[in-house]
């Protein structure tokens, strides 16, 4: 799993390739540390390059969801692929995140 | 010259003033959350010199020293509701020591036939037993004036100080008639919201008696009804067992965004919701299993329960992927996501004889 951030028009952008799975998710956990301090943080994760998310990356992007709307932000994924989006709706996290 | 002196005592005593101000402010604040109070405003001032100077100029032979002003400090607590100034008003009383001589409830001032400010003002001190403060010698001898009053008194108050009058008598009399009109349109729109609440309190009260006695057909669906049907937790056994399938983590989240699918899908009362859940149950349990098994995902959220129910519904009433598009649109918005995941659904149904 590689992950790229960028800061865009004051909007923060998490590009994510690959799986992200048991055995990346504490690096990812790394990666987006910085995301998780700051006000009204306005966060567009990319999936585009995503090709699979197990349970444990359900609770990171649970986990940055929380953290980000307790700081007044929002969050929003984008360019989700069918088999990646599928997960989000038969586990019910398509109610939880927005997904654009 | 004696006023002067209380000038002079005032200049040295600003900064104590100013501390034993927001010692009040932050002692109110701390007991109306403990309380559960919210107010429309808590604020305080202590008041500027230029001011204290007028007010000398004034009337400064009523005084003899600074502390015989008890306005000095002045505290405003400002409620949403009228009948809320004498709840906080007894909050106050158990919290300072309050001088009742000094004290004034201008809501008991008012003649029948008259109109206007009405508010309740306390003198008060900070009782050694509440606390105490080497570094503000002053801080419980000091008198400070708390103001209750409702937003629409603090509306009143601050439109007729507009004005320039400083009370009701000096207004020019073509203009009184006027402003007494106004105050008593604000006195019952005052009474009125408080009216409003407590009906609204006491529908919430019966429906949620409705909803925990399990009269269903009685209760109409809207947000509150649906609320309270929700805190009941009528999804917990289909969550559990949709969970055992992975032997998966719940995660809690809310219902409520499919309190407005319930509605496009022509739900009137609890009662059809209750019926949903009643006669789908096990065919979204078999939707859930074909979904999750074999995936490993051990974590799903409490609402896969209403979401697999309402797409077992809206597929055995025939609306088929078209009526999936429409509940996703409700849910999450026109999206390109929607019609694919629909036709996924329609095919994984299928497969299970739901259609």
């Amino acid at each position: 799993m590689n992950v790229n951030i960028s800061n865009q028009e004051g909007k923060t952008i998490v590009r994510l390739d690959g799986r992200l799975d048991t055995s990346n998710v504490e690096q990812f956990q790394q990666d987006i540390a910085p995301l998780m301090q700051g006000e009204k943080p306005n966060i567009e994760i990319d999936c585009t390059g995503m090709t699979y998310t197990s349970s444990q990356g359900l609770r990171m992007f649970l986990m940055m969801q929380k953290s980000v709307m307790s700081r007044g932000g929002k969050m929003v994924m984008i360019h989700m692929n069918p088999q990646v989006k599928e997960v989000f709706d038969i586990t019910g996290f398509s109610n939880i995140i927005a997904i654009l | 010259m004696h006023c002067e002196m209380i000038l002079d005592e005032y200049r040295e005593r600003r900064q104590e003033f100013e501390q034993i101000k927001n010692v009040v402010i932050d002692t109110l604040r701390q007991r109306l959350e403990n309380n559960h109070i919210v107010v429309a405003g808590l604020e305080g001032r202590v008041k500027t010199e230029k001011s204290l100077t007028g007010k000398l100029e004034l009337k400064g032979y009523k005084y003899r020293i600074l502390d015989d002003i008890t306005d000095i400090i002045g505290v405003r607590i400002i409620t949403f509701f009228s009948d809320e100034v004498d709840v906080i008003s007894a909050l106050v009383e158990r919290i300072f020591e309050i001088d009742w001589e000094n004290s004034v409830d201008k809501r008991k001032m008012l003649e029948i036939d008259r109109f206007g400010y009405m508010s309740l003002h306390y003198i008060c001190r900070i009782p050694a037993s509440l606390c105490t403060d080497p570094t503000i010698p002053q801080l419980n001898t000091t008198r400070f004036e708390l103001q209750i009053r409702s937003a629409l008194q603090h509306v009143w108050a601050n439109m007729q100080h507009d004005t320039g009058y400083k009370s009701d008598v000096e207004v020019p009399v073509e203009h009184q008639r006027s402003l007494n009109r106004l105050a008593g349109i604000l006195e019952l729109a005052d009474e009125q919201f408080s009216r409003i609440r407590k009906e609204i309190n006491d529908y919430r009260r019966n429906v949620q008696s409705l909803v925990a006695n399990g009269n269903f057909n009685e209760v109409p669906l809207n947000g509150d009804t649906f609320r309270s049907y929700c805190e009941h937790k009528p999804f917990k056994r289909l969550a559990d067992k949709i969970a055992t399938i992975n032997q998966a983590e719940l995660y809690e989240d809310s219902l409520m965004p499919y309190y407005n699918v319930l509605v496009h899908m022509g739900m009137k009362t609890i009662g059809d919701v209750e019926r949903m859940r009643l006669d789908y149950r096990d065919s979204a349990y078999q939707l859930a299993l074909i979904q999750l098994a074999g995936t490993g995902l051990d974590i799903v959220a409490y609402s896969v329960t209403l979401q697999n129910l309402c797409i077992v519904k809206i597929l055995k009433d025939g609306f088929g992927e078209a009526g999936l598009i429409r509940m996703f649109a409700a849910l999450y918005g026109e999206s390109s996501y929607n019609a694919p995941r629909a036709q996924r659904i329609y095919q994984q149904a299928q497969k299970i004889n739901l259609i």
